[in-house]
């Protein structure tokens, strides 16, 4: 079985279900002890800078931004890709804890070894 | 399930989750379960409809015992290490 797992995530405040959603299962995949990582890119990438979670609340489920913090102390990783980061002129200075700007190949290493990854 | 209340064991500490679901729950469960001596007991009373499904799945994904499921309530050995 594999020991690690993705969520990738291409929507923030334009699908805030699809954003909630994926956050409740990269929590799941964290919280059963896979080594888990959400791959941001298009519109996901705004989830990276900070405050910009604040507020987005789907009914049924916690906070987005309590989500992600959660996800973080769990130990959870975020990647963010780099030219969807740059396109939207976001700021480098300004990212959430855990969150790193990548270019594909750390997404495609993480995944190199058959880890499956869900996509929202 | 072959598990049942009658042959569960005293439970060292109790959490009644409500009505949390899928990673939000499996996310404290975890929490909760590692805040745990090795060996005890936790009984868990978990209302979620998805929760006879995600409990058993996630004591094989992480070597928790399943003692007993009867939903609402499930009794979790914590694994030893």
């Amino acid at each position: 079985m594999a020991s690690k797992f993705c969520v990738s995530l291409t929507h923030s405040k334009d699908n805030t279900d699809k954003a909630t959603v994926g956050f409740v299962v990269a929590n799941a995949a964290v919280g059963s002890g896979k080594e888990t990582m959400v791959f941001l890119s298009v519109e996901g990438v705004r989830l990276a800078q900070r405050g910009f979670a604040d507020g987005i609340h789907e009914e049924g489920f916690a906070p987005l931004r309590e989500l992600m913090d959660n996800f973080g102390k769990a130990g959870g990783t975020i990647y963010v890709c780099s030219p969807c980061f740059k396109k939207r002129k976001l700021d480098e200075n300004n990212l959430v804890a855990g969150a790193s700007i990548v270019g594909g190949a750390k997404l495609v290493e993480f995944l190199s070894d058959g880890s499956p990854c869900v996509s929202y | 399930m072959s598990e049942s209340r009658a042959e569960a064991p005293r439970a060292d500490a109790v959490w009644d989750a409500g009505d949390l679901a899928c990673g939000e729950l499996i996310l404290t469960l975890y929490g909760r379960m590692h805040a745990m001596r090795p060996g005890e007991v936790l009984r868990l009373v978990a209302l979620d409809s998805g929760a006879p499904a995600d409990l058993p799945a996630w004591c094989r994904l992480t070597g928790h015992t399943l003692l007993a499921a009867d939903h609402p309530v499930y009794l979790i050995r914590r694994k030893e290490h």
